[in-house]
């Protein structure tokens, strides 16, 4: 763990906005990276209400939804956003027009590229609706400028679905096997038509048995929906979508449908040529990640054909390698292999690509990020959710101290992939496309309950824990009522028991769900990350020096701070070196920081190296902090490289402050001499004695009366006496008490000894005070108050008001507003904080003397250090630390008669006071408090549901689902009962099809539905 | 050695063990070859971690391994202290082919030192030695052809590459030596392994099994009565095998009748 991260800090929650675009899978702006994006081209988000109507009657309900308008696409989401939906981009919609209908209806009717007909009614009030197409008509002109809609066309040919909608063919066609796998490979790479991309599984079988997946009948039953229902790119999701993705969809057409559901067809439609153009770009390049790839080539689903073949390892390595490419930064993580390597079966390499983007970028955020951080949220999420979903099992759990997650990470990680039999964990991911992450909790819950209370409540420990769960899944084709007397029972496998009652019985468990426990757990888990890494970068150190573990990590604290607000270069494994060092391995990666990153880290640490103003204003009282600048500051930098690579470790930065901290006043001398010294002989030159004034002087800078001065100008007058005294050659001239002339003396000439430094030095009380103690001294491993960077994303509401308000420029703005009002009424008023602050004889104003004497600062420092260890290493994150302190400095270090002002706006701290005055004065960046019930009722109504529905299924078994689907529609039957042969096969997809039936709010009256049918058979408008 | 002494059940000692290690050392391997002597030349990386269960008979004791094999890309590593929490024992692999894999080694090392249960028993296990040993003197009589090549190494190394094409050895890039001897430093058991071949494996785990604490885990179970405390993870049977060890341990000569 020697590399150390910040990028957790900069998590943001997604917007409102965002939300909406990743719900509809719309690939966000900067990714249309082909394209350069015009800003004027740039057309308005809108969202209108309106009735969708699928241009045939009888086909479909009518759905009240939402259309939204977010260039280049145009989405819809029925009411209760599961339903009906979809997302089409611009540039497949051929034709819009006005519909001439009863009065007061505003409806359009859009033809799609695959001559599907939708008729919207927007429903909103007459400007709306006007506004709304006049965007359209815009948006849509823009794509035909970017020449989109001829892009249309050859993409749709890479589209097996458009095989399949043309044919409309059932059984397998003669270079078909039976589960969909080519008969003879090389004749379809010759044959023209077969253009549409698909995966290793064409050449080398799908998993599992074509009869017993019953693929001929799901075949049959997309032809007609794909037909109806547009397909690819303009694929239209009704709930009979959603149904027969649940019963497994069939291995020709997953690849496919798996991007159309999980939108990365988006990214493929809008990136064309990009994966190979990243491939041939980055050949030949060699990273830790591409190393990490190649070990696990072989490791990924072995024992299936395509990976007993080079070329399915090298499709995997591309894939692979491709996406360490695109997202260096995540790289790889293991897992991923496992993934890319089981939609490779079903899909191409381009395809994938990007899947592996949506997948590690959307569905699973996080997950395998270098720090894990999604996992371990998700992980802490569902742990959450079995506590309140299954109390009993959860308390037992904690009793025998057995960890949820031994069993459920894997499960997450590579979505069930290799904990069940293959064929099993498709159709999960088949779900988890269609619907989303939550699956993978209604699964792992489903999978938790069906062992059956009893049997866990009685396991004892993890080992236990896995093996039954190892053991439930590999049955998972056996029958769940071997018992049973009906025939169609026994049919029913336990997978299918669990896919049904995971879907029906957990859907109390929606995404929102999900989001809102992970916002609740997001800043414990980053917490408990960051204090891992500090943990492991502190046990990591070669040495520690004389520092203990704990000022080690207050170390780490402030380079890590420093890191936060400039983050250096990522980290790069070593340039090779031709000596093999000592430790005889190949060096680790290491977080380095380069100068400006240290400077920061200094100023955390060092009195002297940040500028501390203290500013009142009358309103407030502040202090600035800024960063200071001095060649002295890059001198250090330079001295503690001690490897001469132009950057600091934490451990050269640990034994940099070890060099000076311990220092007595001899060392403290020979120190300070010792940076002076470029050249390393022991001696200054003239230069370097002039250069160490100034290094004084800088230190000494904001030092209040001239003690300091008087003792930096003693020193000079005394360092170039002593010098020429000293000098051999010119011994002899006599000391004038002169400086010698410079042409004399070359600026190179070695002039100084340490031991005439430390003579003069030790001349001077002021000096050698300042070695003896405060040099040491300046030096301070503590938490400063008032941070600006990212605080943790604090818990529950009061976080994210303050998080929202106390944004760093509402701060700035709200300081200059304040600094101003200050100067009118004549009360602004700036002191620099002096660092050493320890002479401050000489007669000054009254107001600067009793400012921070060594004995108060010292408390403060004290105190927040104290709450530092008690509550989170970062100040800052917590607003209690932050008031706390702050509020220890003020009772301390405020003049009660400087500001004249009430007691209640001095005793405020800075950052209290900067909210309650924005807050009062109504300005434009508080918005109003989200209401208190943002958070609780969206879980906590369901919480009692759930916990009532579980514990009602634990206690009892279901009765199977099917048995009461079964009465509900019988009709779509029908359709299908042409081929007798199929006919058993097809009544038992269909079964399974009836048995995802979900009541289907289409939110419309049946006035509404009537309006919507009359439409259907309206004319357009000329 | 590895015996699945059934009917022992109850008067088996539980260890929970951990495996640590760099990415593809082969610690699955390891396991396997332990647990059902098999070896698989592609094993899938281990994602989180796999479990697995082996007894041992040691002398008159039958210790039933609980086998915590991890992940060992970096960025499990904050998942590991889930997994080696409360073991007895653990085995830190390296590759003796990359010398890398053995200063991850001994970062793990000293994170189990500072980090777990102190009376931690660890082993360090040099795996793949079968890729620097001569082809044909793999199977048997390891210990033999191994010093052999090592005392070859120095001398008689560019007379063999003439032979054999490669001299394996010169894929070594950990010496014995030194492997050895920061093992030693640190107090940890060493053993040079092949899951292949399956050289040095039981004898890790039969080691180990020496030097564990025995009674000092009996007597954690009994002390808490209560699997899950400190050091007293002696998991499901916890209970009944203490009863019946505490009625054995008079007269320990009879315990083992098996």
């Amino acid at each position: 763990m020697a590399t150390i991260s910040t990028a957790l800090r900069h998590f943001k929650e997604p917007t409102k906005d965002q939300l909406t675009q990743i719900y509809f899978s719309i690939p966000p702006a900067p990714q249309t990276i082909g394209a350069p994006v015009n800003p004027q081209d740039e057309v308005e988000k809108m969202d209108i209400n309106a009735v969708l109507s699928l241009g045939i009657a009888g086909e479909e309900d009518s759905y009240a939804g939402k259309l939204y308008i977010m260039p280049p696409y145009l989405a819809f989401a029925s009411l209760d956003r599961k339903s009906v939906r979809f997302t089409i981009p611009l540039c497949t919609i051929r034709r819009v027009e006005r519909l001439n209908a009863r009065a007061g209806i505003y409806a359009l009717s859009l033809a799609t590229w695959h001559g599907v007909k939708i008729i919207v009614q927007l429903t909103s009030l007459r400007p709306t609706a006007d506004l709304f197409c006049s965007l359209l008509r815009d948006a849509l002109k823009v794509e035909l400028q970017r020449g989109q809609m001829k892009a249309v066309k050859p993409f749709v040919k890479t589209c097996y679905s458009e095989v399949i909608a043309a044919a409309g063919s059932t059984g397998p066609t003669e270079n078909e096997r039976e589960d969909g796998s080519l008969i003879n490979e090389r004749e379809s790479g010759s044959d023209s038509d077969a253009v549409y991309h698909g995966g290793l599984g064409l050449k080398y079988k799908f998993p599992g048995d074509a009869k017993k997946l019953r693929e001929a009948s799901k075949v049959k039953l997309w032809t007609s929906y794909l037909q109806t229902h547009g397909r690819n790119l303009t694929l239209l999701r009704y709930p009979q979508c959603t149904r027969l993705v649940q019963v497994g969809l069939p291995n020709r057409l997953r690849g496919e449908m798996w991007e159309t559901l999980s939108g990365s067809i988006y990214l493929r439609f809008a990136n064309p040529g990009y994966y190979e153009k990243l491939l041939v770009e980055n050949a030949g390049t060699v990273t830790t990640s591409t190393e990490e790839i190649e070990k696990d080539l072989h490791r990924s689903l072995p024992e299936y054909a395509g990976y007993q073949h080079e070329d399915g390892i090298n499709s995997l390595r591309r894939v692979l390698q491709a996406y360490s490419f695109k997202n260096p930064e995540l790289g790889y993580c293991q897992a991923m292999n496992i993934l890319a390597a089981a939609i490779l079966i079903y899909m191409s390499e381009e395809q994938a690509f990007w899947l592996l983007e949506v997948l590690c970028d959307r569905l699973l955020p996080g997950y395998y990020a270098p720090s894990m951080h999604g996992t371990l949220l998700d992980q802490r999420v569902f742990e959450s959710l079995v506590q309140r979903c299954l109390p009993m099992i959860h308390d037992h759990f904690q009793e025998v101290d057995v960890q949820l997650s031994v069993a459920s990470l894997p499960w997450f990680l590579s979505l069930f992939i290799n904990s069940m039999p293959m064929v099993f964990a498709f159709r999960i991911v088949d779900c988890f496309f269609c619907m989303g992450p939550k699956v993978l909790f209604q699964v792992g819950f489903k999978a938790i309950l069906k062992i059956n209370g009893e049997k866990l409540l009685k396991i004892q420990d993890d080992g236990g824990f896995l093996n039954l769960m190892r053991e439930y899944f590999s049955n998972l084709g056996e029958s769940a009522h071997p018992d049973s007397s009906d025939t169609r029972a026994r049919a029913i496998t336990r997978f299918q028991e669990l896919l049904l009652v995971s879907f029906r019985e957990f859907s109390v468990i929606t995404d929102e769900m999900i989001q809102s426990e992970r916002r609740k757990y997001r800043g414990e888990i980053i917490h408990s990350i960051e204090s891992f890494s500090r943990r492991s970068a502190v046990r990591n150190l070669k040495t520690l020096g004389r520092f203990t573990k704990e000022q080690a990590g207050l170390i780490y604290d402030a380079l890590y701070r420093a890191m936060c607000m400039a983050p250096p270069p990522p980290a790069a494994p070593p340039p090779p070196t031709l000596v093999n060092s000592g430790d005889g391995g190949a060096e680790r990666i290491e977080t380095r920081i380069g100068l400006k990153t240290f400077k920061i880290f200094l100023s955390e640490i060092a009195t002297w190296a940040r500028d501390e103003k203290i500013v009142m204003n009358g309103f407030q009282q502040r202090i600035d902090r800024d960063v200071a600048e001095h060649e002295f500051i890059d001198r250090l930098f330079y001295f503690w490289d001690t490897s001469c690579r132009g950057a600091l470790s934490l451990q050269d930065l640990v034994l940099g402050l070890d060099g000076v901290m311990f220092n007595d006043l001899m060392e403290n001398i020979e120190w300070f001499f010792n940076i002076h010294d470029k050249n390393k002989d022991g001696f200054l030159t003239k230069d370097e004695v002039l250069t160490l004034s100034e290094t004084f002087l800088f230190i000494f800078r904001f030092e209040v009366g001239d003690a300091y001065l008087g003792a930096v100008s003693r020193f000079m007058t005394n360092a170039f006496e002593y010098g020429d005294t000293l000098l051999p050659e010119r011994g002899e001239s006599g000391p004038n008490g002169e400086p010698l002339s410079p042409q004399t003396i070359s600026p190179n000439q070695p002039y100084l000894n340490l031991a005439t430094f430390r003579m003069v030095v030790l001349a001077d009380e002021v000096l050698e005070s300042f070695y003896e103690t405060d040099l040491s001294a300046s030096f301070k491993l503590e938490l400063m108050p008032d941070l600006d960077l990212p605080a943790l994303p604090a818990n529950g509401l009061l976080g994210d008001i303050w998080s929202t308000i106390a944004t760093d420029t509402n701060k700035k703005m709200f300081h200059a507003f304040t600094d101003e009002i200050g100067k009118t009424i004549g009360k602004h008023q700036v002191i620099h904080r002096p660092s050493i602050g320890r002479y401050t004889t000489l007669e000054e104003p009254k107001a600067r003397e009793s400012l921070v004497t060594p004995a108060m600062r010292h408390s403060t420092s004290k105190s927040s250090l104290r709450e530092s260890s008690s509550t989170s290493p970062t100040l800052g994150s917590s607003s209690t630390t932050t008031l706390a302190s702050a509020k220890s400095t003020s009772s301390t270090t405020l003049l009660p008669s400087d500001t004249g002002n009430t007691s209640t706006s001095t005793s405020e701290t800075s950052l209290l006071s900067t909210s309650t005055s924005i807050g009062s004065s109504g300005g434009p960046h508080s918005p109003p408090p989200p209401p208190a019930s943002s958070i609780s009722p969206s879980t906590s109504p369901s919480v009692p549901r759930i916990v009532q529905v579980a514990n009602a299924a634990l206690m009892e078994r279901t009765p199977f689902a099917i048995d009461d689907a079964k009465d509900d529609e019988d009709e779509s039957e029908d359709d299908f009962d042409d081929a007798d042969e199929d006919l058993d096969d097809d009544d038992q997809v269909m079964d399974e099809v009836d048995a995802f039936l979900e009541a289907h709010d289409s939110g419309l009256t049946d006035a509404d539905r009537q309006v919507a049918k009359d439409l259907l058979r309206a004319e357009p408008v000329k | 050695m590895a015996d699945t002494a059934a009917g022992s059940v109850d008067k088996s000692v539980q260890v929970k063990l951990v495996l640590l290690g760099e990415a593809a050392v082969g610690k699955s391997s390891v396991v396997s070859r332990f647990v059902s002597n098999e070896f698989q030349p592609n094993k899938e990386p281990t994602i989180g971690a796999a479990f697995l269960t082996q007894k041992c008979r040691l002398e008159d004791r039958v210790l039933r391994y609980e086998i915590w094999d991890t992940a060992g890309q970096e960025r499990f590593h904050s998942l590991a202290p889930m997994y080696y929490r409360n073991a007895q024992a653990a085995v830190v692999v390296y590759d003796v082919t990359k010398a890398s894999s053995l200063e991850k080694a001994k970062s793990w090392v000293k994170e189990l030192q500072r980090q777990a249960n102190p009376n931690i028993v660890i082993a360090l296990a040099g795996n793949k030695i079968d890729l620097v040993q001569l082809s044909g003197s793999s199977s048997t009589g390891q210990t033999a052809s191994e010093s052999e090549d090592e005392a070859d190494d120095a001398t008689a190394t560019p007379g063999e590459t003439t032979t054999s094409g490669v001299d394996p050895e010169s894929l070594r890039q950990v010496p014995r030596e030194e492997a050895q001897a920061y093992a030693t430093e640190a107090g940890l058991l060493f053993f040079e392994t092949s899951a292949k071949t399956g050289e040095g494996i039981v004898e890790i785990f039969t080691e180990i099994a020496k030097k564990i604490p025995i009674e000092h885990i009996l007597a954690a179970a009994r002390g808490t009565g209560r699997p899950g405390a400190a050091g007293g993870r002696a998991g499901a049977s916890g209970q009944e095998s203490s009863v019946n060890l505490d009625g054995d341990a008079n007269k320990p000569k009879d315990a083992c009748n098996c």
